[in-house]
């Protein structure tokens, strides 16, 4: 009984909302990046630069400047990964995997130049907290209401925006159809290339963002390694959620409660280091389908070349 | 016509390091130091320095070993991401065999151990590749998945479990010392013989040979035998191949099972050749390393040994860069990186500009032959 009054505590419940946001951001840059048919295994990479970014954007200007930067070097380092997936057709998890790679060596560089130390930034404030009007007056649902970060709210409205943008809007249909039959968009006339790259460069902007909200609002700071993962926790959301941006939410939302979990140390009584890896045994479990089936576009992951048979 | 494709050819790995170097120096200058001169002193403290040479011949050893394990999935076309935790519990697996065995001659005892880190590599690699086979779980996220799992197990084992109780109470967690009939033998005797005598040279041992004996083993698996071909026949078109009688699920399984076996080796170069034991500050990365081997060796078993001696070389480099000219070793890192990038992006321009080649002569073929085909009068 104990056990089930811990599972479903409201702070966990608040703490497990915190802890979605970043998952859920990149999640949704992932769906973006996939409906037009590009794979992103760089999004931790991009994560690693938007949490450096946000903190040092942070430090000189404070939170909203962070994130700007956040965003700005995201779209950055995913206009790497576009320029050589989409123009020189390189394989995307190669360009990926590198990507992360340089992220990794290039945070540390510049945390050196800056700091005079690798692996950490001085701390740092965050956004002042919000409440929500009507919820915070409900009494048993003040913990997940009161004291929150307006990027929480920002990144659930993103969600349903980007659920809108992908259903409704012109530019949504042509991501999707590049994403599934590029060839037959291009012969009604879409610019493949142009959407490929639009969809890279906004996964971009998001898992950019993600970052921020990990160095300003959970670290306050940026730590080396403090992504563990969530990139490509990401993905396995966003493929958990069927390439949709709310099904994303919705994955995002089960890593973020394991994730919350994971940290609630005491009360269980499992050797710390397991708890650690729950969320990342859940991905496995989650991308091995033990829970649902899902289908990625058609063209995913396949370069396209104008001209020339697949 | 063909000279002049093996000159590009071999002319791109070559472009892409200038390339890269070109990139490093914009970093070096922007940091206010003179490229020229860093890379003077990185080739004179390498080469120069006779214990450089042994540093970074010993380094060279895991990242053949990890080159060769990431390259022998990347080749069926499997992404092996998790060599990284298949090396950890590689390590692990050995560690235990090689102190918690005792009074074994090293005839078995060194086998023995060695057989359990590759048995620790597969294990860690039969996950991903099942649930890939069975379920169609992407591998690439689940290997990366499987290396966080991999470093929380080895924390959790080292501190609560294997951990050396006569060093409980000192900041140091590490197994207990290793029995001496578990360790790879040095390779002073042998090199005191010929006459090789370099400072640092201790280090180096046999684990090296070893490396490069498995690189050719794996190259003369991969293109003179029938599973060899299997592999390439998969590669290039998978459907074919399995029409073609290729059972493509059992090759790829081979062929991961292998690449895990392999990684299962990478870190006994420095636990069972170097330290003996296992400390909680083994060298981490050599995975990621092995991937950015693999892709300058195209997987070509036979080319990670120059491209492990290239990352070996850059990385000591950086030792001495960071401390005679101040140049933090992170560059090199990201020397490494976009390297990398620029050689992929290299090879795909030149593969593609080859095939546009053939096509051209293949279609002036045709026209020639033309005329032939036709009807006559």
């Amino acid at each position: 009984m104990e056990v089930v009054s811990v599972l479903f505590d409201m702070a966990l419940i608040a703490s497990a909302i915190r802890l979605t946001v970043p998952i859920v951001l990149a999640a949704l840059g992932a769906v973006f990046s996939e409906r037009g048919g590009v794979i992103n295994i760089g999004l931790e990479g991009i994560m690693i630069m938007g949490t450096f970014f946000g903190a040092v954007g942070t430090l000189y200007g404070g939170p909203t400047v962070g994130v700007f930067a956040a965003v700005t070097a995201g779209v950055a380092f995913a206009a790497i990964h576009a320029l050589v997936t989409i123009t020189f057709r390189v394989d995307q998890i190669i360009s990926g995997v590198v990507l992360n790679l340089l992220a990794v060596g290039l945070a540390r560089f510049l945390n050196i130049l800056l700091f005079g130390v690798a692996t950490q930034s001085p701390g740092i404030g965050g956004f002042a907290p919000v409440s929500i009007p009507l919820l915070r007056d409900v009494p048993g649902l003040r913990p997940v209401a009161t004291g929150i970060s307006p990027l929480i709210l920002v990144a659930i409205l993103l969600v349903f925006v980007g659920q809108w943008v992908l259903v409704r809007t012109k530019f949504g249909l042509r991501l999707r159809a590049v994403g599934e039959n590029p060839a037959a968009a291009d012969t009604l006339g879409v610019n493949v290339y142009l959407m490929r790259y639009l969809g890279v460069l906004i996964s971009g902007a998001l898992a950019g963002m993600a970052g921020a909200y990990l160095a300003i609002e959970q670290g306050r700071g940026y730590l080396e390694g403090m992504t563990q993962g969530r990139g490509f926790i990401a993905l396995a959301a966003m493929i958990f959620g069927n390439w949709w941006p709310i099904g994303a939410l919705g994955a995002s939302a089960l890593f973020g409660y394991f994730d919350a979990l994971s940290l609630r140390v005491v009360v269980l009584n499992v050797p710390h280091q397991f708890l650690n890896v729950l969320p990342h045994i859940v991905t496995i479990l989650v991308l091995a389908g033990f829970v649902r089936r899902a289908r990625p576009p058609a063209a995913d992951g396949v370069p396209y070349t104008k001209g020339e048979e697949s | 016509m063909s000279a002049r494709l093996w000159l590009l050819q071999l002319s791109t790995p070559l472009l892409a390091i200038l390339f890269g170097a070109l990139v490093s120096s914009a970093i070096i200058l922007a940091i206010g130091k003179n490229p020229l001169d860093v890379y003077t002193l990185m080739i004179r403290f390498n080469v120069t320095r006779a214990d450089s040479i042994a540093s970074i011949l010993f380094k060279t050893t895991p990242l053949i070993l990890a080159g060769l394990a990431v390259a022998l999935s990347f080749r069926a076309a499997l992404w092996n991401i998790g060599v990284e935790g298949q090396y950890y519990i590689g390590a692990l697996c050995a560690a235990v065999v090689a102190f918690g065995v005792k009074g074994l001659p090293a005839v078995v005892h060194l086998p023995l151990t060695m057989a359990a880190a590759v048995i620790g590599g597969m294990a860690w690699a039969l996950v991903p590749i099942a649930l890939k086979l069975r379920r169609g779980a992407h591998e690439v996220i689940t290997t990366i998945m499987m290396n966080h799992i991999a470093a929380a197990t080895i924390l959790y084992f080292l501190t609560d479990v294997l951990r050396d109780p006569t060093q409980v109470g000192t900041p140091r967690v590490r197994t207990p010392i290793f029995e001496p009939t578990a360790r790879i033998p040095s390779m002073r005797g042998v090199l005191d013989a010929i006459g090789f005598q370099i400072p640092g040279y201790s280090s180096l041992n046999w684990l090296l040979p070893v490396g490069v004996a498995l690189a050719i083993a794996l190259y003369l698996l991969l293109s003179r035998t029938r599973f060899g071909y299997e592999v390439r026949a998969m590669a290039l078109n998978p459907d074919a191949a399995e029409a073609g009688g290729i059972r493509i699920g059992r090759v790829q399984f081979t062929m991961f099972m292998l690449s895990g076996a392999v990684a299962g080796l990478v870190g006994l170069n420095d636990v069972l050749g170097f330290f003996g034991y296992l400390d909680i500050d083994f060298p981490k990365g050599l995975g990621f390393l092995g991937i950015s081997i693999a892709l300058l060796a195209k997987n070509n078993p036979l080319g990670v040994i120059p491209s492990a001696l290239l990352i070996a070389f850059l990385d000591r480099g950086a030792q001495g860069v960071q401390v005679f000219a101040g140049v933090p070793r992170e560059v090199i890192t990201i020397l490494q990186a976009v390297i990398i990038l620029a050689i992929v992006v290299a090879y795909e321009l030149l593969t593609r500009y080859v095939r546009n080649v053939r096509k051209r002569e293949a279609g002036r073929v045709v026209a020639a032959a033309g005329p032939v085909l036709e009807p006559g009068g």
